[in-house]
């Protein structure tokens, strides 16, 4: 019996010898680049799902022009339904079978930081994650091959906790958040941003991210006589959220985390509940009445009738397609001043060196810059509020950059 | 008889040949998804022990394989007071922490009839997820655990997928021949003696609770053997990883695939490699039928095949695809009825 | 340390989501008692089975039916669905092994969960229920319109059908076949179409179930997943032949699992289900008949 053993496995290693080749570069040829992603394209998360439909869009336009040195963009999305073992099989075959140049814009927090050690150790790129999970960012000597891109949520927590001590008077915060690295990077911000006036927070609650309902826990925060409700919760749980709020009677001043502040998702809460909510904002929101004219959502809008598929009249206002041009903006640039030359190590010293200032789908005024050891490349947004059935940006540009 | 020994012997060398030569003939990453659906495997050829030659039925085995998941995660991970331990050891120890909960369940199991051990079994993968989302501080709540890469322990040359693929086929080889041992040794004739009669096994003095719990806590030990298998490959343990639906698809391919073949058992791992791992390339071949329009945000249609197949195969063979669902049913059908 | 301390209106709110949770959990329950007094089985599929009709629902609001005149047409889709399923797919395994029949369910669940991915897409959505948001004040505690709605709406269904079994002759018949079989067909009852009625009026118990709870849980394929297994062990709890036992068991059940993960600091939210859970282990090793049982469940 372990002779049999034995001899199977010094078999296996001699067969293994005669193993596959790499390329040069994996995923670079003269005619295309392969670029992967996994992102939720079915379950609860789904509808954020359309920012890879925005990027293959903008990759199709870009291959239209003639692609980056004439090397179209072979995008490559698999659903992962928002789950992170399954973010990890899709990563494994990403790289391993499809032999992609780089992982680019996969979602969530969680999945991001799943495959991160396998990706890195395997000095695979994993470029503009879509999660603004502050270590992303700040990490960038533990895990060179990483980098992050839509503002930190430290920073989100820390500039809603900076506009309750200057707005409002005798503040009693509540917090609903994930329990996970997502909820609680937005609540450790929170209590930096409040500084000496952190004892304002009365109540804090937690929920699993595959709970059923939040009700019990929004009860339980409103039964803390708070009149300040911070809802960091993701998808299906801040419309809950919304719901009980309004079910309970409760009218705190709430504050929704940006990746939930979508205005599809916006618009179907009870409206007393969402009138006068406040969020942060860096990407020009197609639903806006502020943007409604502008050229870079007329651009963005005419790429998805011509690029994308399936695309109807809710679409053209999802303002997560548009945040995925924005990071396809973003990776062409860096792509491009990566060279023809194309590798790799190029890929990452083009995106930890960007000074991006022309991207026509974020907020005018917004320079995405990074360097190597701060790899945060959107450190700056723009507070909004909600009424009348849409986000009305208020006030100037300010910082999210991690200090 | 012994023809049949010859033969099942033969098979066995076989299967052996097989596993040494097919690397040679796949890419690096099938080698992978080959050694995937040898994990699998493992775990089935733990649940027909259970439920084929002692025949109580467990709902619930991808729990087992979660613990094996988890005790490899949090080993190699954390380690015993800091001490990392070294992925390829902590597979027995996670088999050996799976079986110990297995004995565990197998006791109560005892006085539960087929229908109630099902639900409570049932209600064991659902359930199970939540300990280590109590627990996150340990076990990684729904973040998880993040492994080191696959690697080639001691200094061999081979690569990592080939690796894990030997690592996996070679184990589940010499528990498929310590299950082959045990059914057609003492143990099993005792087991087959307690599913026909239980009254008359009781009365030749057999002691059933002792059968019965030690083939739960074997069957266990497969479970969690596979499951720290899987860990190991992934580099990642979280309570998804071995889903519920998992546990059920387990029990749907050993009905379709029969206890005693192993061919059964290889058919019904694939199956469940492909609905679990592979689903979405099901629904992108099917959407390339004529006139079958299926969009991937919505994912369904495998589950939906194997669903009707499952029906189907049961309602027309219900002596089972290869006479083995008659061994399945078996041993149930004496204990249920003799009641009402 | 930071969770608000003990108040009385937030435990009369807690309490009164339990009851409604419990609601909930009762319909289901006494879904799963009907099929298992005439079948002698456990329906694994009931929650999807609820779950299909509830999506039937939103389909059919979606083309512009309001929700009360959806409601009937769902009752009677739900129903003839039940009924189809047993004289399809139960009737040619239910004189076998019971295990068999449980593979069926368990084929049955597979299936009608992917095909509502197929039809209608795995993501969540907001469900228009027939209740508003709105609260009342009841002494001085806001409670939710819609949780009361939800109880009242589950204890109208369960006195009807208290009526129906108990005064009328079909009622009686169904009682009959599910109790003695040969005795029921010596006296012409047909025990087949008895059955399958038995588990059409299951499917319009989880229709219901499914409706009441989807505005507050929001429409998913997976919304009675969880909700089934609380339905399991309110079942066991009172008793799985015993319709009354489901009842009970199912609001007893609510209310303890909502107040244990609220008050109890261990059980929190995460150990609700192994709570209910290890509730069902420890009824069948002490009780194994459930509160108000009367079938052996124990065997050699």
């Amino acid at each position: 019996m372990k002779a049999l053993l034995l001899s199977l496995l010094a078999g296996g290693i001699l067969v293994s010898a005669a193993g596959a080749r790499p390329l040069a570069t994996p995923g670079v040829s003269s005619s295309e680049i392969r670029i992967g992603s996994s992102v939720p394209l079915s379950g609860e998360a789904a509808i954020a799902g359309n920012v890879a439909r925005g990027i293959d869009a903008y990759f199709k336009y870009v291959n239209a022009k003639g692609g980056v040195f004439g090397r179209k963009l072979k995008f490559t999305y698999l659903d992962d339904g928002y789950d992170p073992g399954r973010a990890v099989n899709n990563t494994i075959r990403l790289v391993q079978q499809e032999q992609v140049f780089a992982m680019f814009s996969s979602l969530g927090t969680s999945n991001n930081l799943a495959v991160r050690k396998l990706l890195n150790d395997a000095k695979v790129p994993q470029l503009f994650v879509s999660s603004g999970a502050t270590t992303f960012g700040r990490d960038g000597k533990k895990y060179p091959w990483t980098i992050g891109y839509i503002p930190p949520y430290s920073e989100e927590g820390a500039i809603y906790g900076q506009y309750v001590v200057k707005k409002i008077k005798k503040p009693k915060i509540a917090v609903l958040y994930q329990d996970d690295d997502y909820g609680r990077d937005l609540y450790a911000g929170l209590r930096r941003g409040l500084g000496k006036k952190v004892g304002a927070i009365v109540s804090k609650v937690a929920y699993d991210p595959t709970s059923a309902d939040v009700q019990p826990q929004v009860t339980q925060l409103k039964a803390s006589k708070a009149n300040v409700l911070m809802i960091f919760a993701f998808g299906k749980f801040s419309l809950q959220a919304f719901n009980a709020v309004s079910r309970l009677g409760w009218k705190p001043q709430i504050f929704v985390n940006d990746v939930s502040s979508a205005s599809a998702l916006m618009a179907i809460v009870p409206q007393k509940a969402a009138n006068g909510a406040i969020s942060i904002v860096f990407g020009k929101d197609p639903a806006a009445p502020a943007w409604r004219k502008d050229k870079g959502i007329r651009l963005s809008q005419s790429i998805l009738r011509q690029y994308g598929t399936d695309i109807g009249p809710r679409d053209l206002q999802d303002g997560y397609y548009t945040a995925g041009m924005a990071t396809a903006y973003t990776l062409v640039d860096a792509l491009k001043k990566a060279g023809k030359n194309l590798t790799r190590d190029g890929i990452m010293r083009a995106a930890t060196h960007l000074n991006e200032k022309g991207n026509p789908f974020v907020l005018p005024g917004i320079v995405v810059r990074t360097t190597p050891t701060s790899r945060f490349p959107l450190t700056q947004v723009k507070l909004q509020r909600w009424s009348a059935k849409a986000w009305h940006p208020f006030g100037k540009l300010l910082s999210a950059k991690p200090r | 008889m012994r023809l049949r020994l010859a033969l099942e012997l033969l098979s066995l060398f076989a299967l052996a040949v097989l596993i040494a030569v097919v690397p040679r003939f796949v890419s690096s990453f099938t080698a992978y998804e080959i050694a995937t659906v040898g994990m699998y495997f493992i775990a089935l050829l733990g649940l027909s022990i259970l439920t084929g030659y002692s025949g109580q039925i467990s709902l619930g085995h991808g729990a087992f394989m979660a613990i094996g998941g988890y005790t490899t995660a949090v080993l190699s991970v954390d380690g015993i007071y800091g001490h990392q331990i070294r992925d390829v050891w902590t597979i027995p120890i996670a088999g050996v922490v799976a079986g110990v909960a297995g004995l565990l369940v197998g006791i109560p199991a005892l006085r539960l009839s087929g229908l109630y051990l099902a639900l409570i079994t049932f209600g064991l993968a659902v359930a199970f997820r939540q300990i280590p989302l109590k627990f996150d501080h340990f076990l990684g709540g729904t973040s998880g655990k993040v492994l080191s890469l696959l690697t080639t322990p001691f200094g061999l040359s081979a690569a990592p997928n080939h690796w894990i693929y030997y690592l996996t086929w070679g184990i589940a080889f010499v528990l498929l021949v310590v299950a082959w041992l045990f059914v057609r040794g003492k143990p099993g004739r005792t087991l087959k003696a307690i599913r026909d009669s239980e009254i008359a096994a009781v009365s030749s003095g057999i002691s059933l609770a002792r059968y019965k719990t030690l083939a739960f806590a074997l069957s266990a030990f497969y479970a969690g053997v596979a499951g720290s298998l899987y860990a190991i490959a992934r580099g990642f343990m979280n309570p998804d990883v071995f889903p519920v639906v998992l546990s059920v698809y387990l029990v749907a391919a050993l009905a379709l695939g029969g206890v005693d073949s192993f061919l059964g058992l290889i058919l019904g791992a694939s199956a469940i490699y492909v609905l679990i791992n592979r689903s979405a390339d099901v629904t992108h071949w099917l959407d390339h039928l004529p006139a079958v329009n299926l969009d991937p945000q919505r994912p369904g249609m495998p589950d939906v095949i194997f669903g009707a197949v499952l029906i189907v195969v049961l309602i027309l063979l219900p002596t089972g695809v290869g006479g083995a669902l008659r061994r399945l049913f078996g041993p149930l059908t004496t204990r249920l009825y003799s009641k009402s | 340390m930071l969770i608000a301390a003990f108040t009385w209106t937030e435990f009369a709110q807690q309490l009164a989501a339990g009851i409604r949770q419990g609601a909930v959990f009762a319909g289901l329950a006494l879904a799963l008692v009907i099929i298992y007094r005439s079948t002698r089985a456990i329906n694994f599929a009931q929650g999807e089975m609820a779950t299909f009709t509830t999506f039937v629902c939103w389909s059919l609001m979606n083309h512009g039916l309001s929700f009360w005149a959806a409601f009937p047409i769902v009752l009677v889709i739900a129903f003839a669905g039940g009924v189809a399923v047993e004289r399809t797919i139960i009737r040619p395994v239910e004189n076998g092994p019971v295990i068999t029949i449980v593979i069926v369910t368990l084929g049955l669940a597979l299936l009608l969960n992917g095909l509502m991915s197929v039809i209608w897409g795995g993501g969540n959505r907001p469900f228009d229920g027939p209740f508003s948001t709105r609260t009342i004040d009841v002494g001085g505690v806001p409670i939710s319109l819609q949780d009361v709605g939800i109880v009242v709406v589950s204890f109208v269904l369960v006195a009807l059908l208290a009526v129906f079994f108990r005064f009328t002759k079909l009622g009686l018949a169904l009682r009959a076949a599910a109790l003695n079989r040969d005795s029921s067909e010596l006296v012409g009852v047909r025990v087949g179409w008895m059955r399958a009625f038995g588990w059409g009026l299951a499917a319009v118990l989880g229709a219901v179930a499914g409706m009441m709870v989807a505005p507050i849980l929001f429409l998913d394929p997976n919304m009675m997943q969880t909700i089934l297994i609380y339905a399991f062990a309110a079942a066991v709890l009172g008793g799985l032949d015993s319709p009354v036992g489901a009842v009970v068991g199912g609001l007893l059940l609510g209310v303890a699992i909502t107040l244990l993960g609220r008050y109890v600091g261990f059980v929190g939210e995460e150990l609700k289900l192994p709570a209910a859970l290890l509730l069902i282990l420890l009824v069948l090793v002490v009780k194994p008949n459930g509160l108000f049982g009367r079938v052996a469940v124990r065997r050699v």
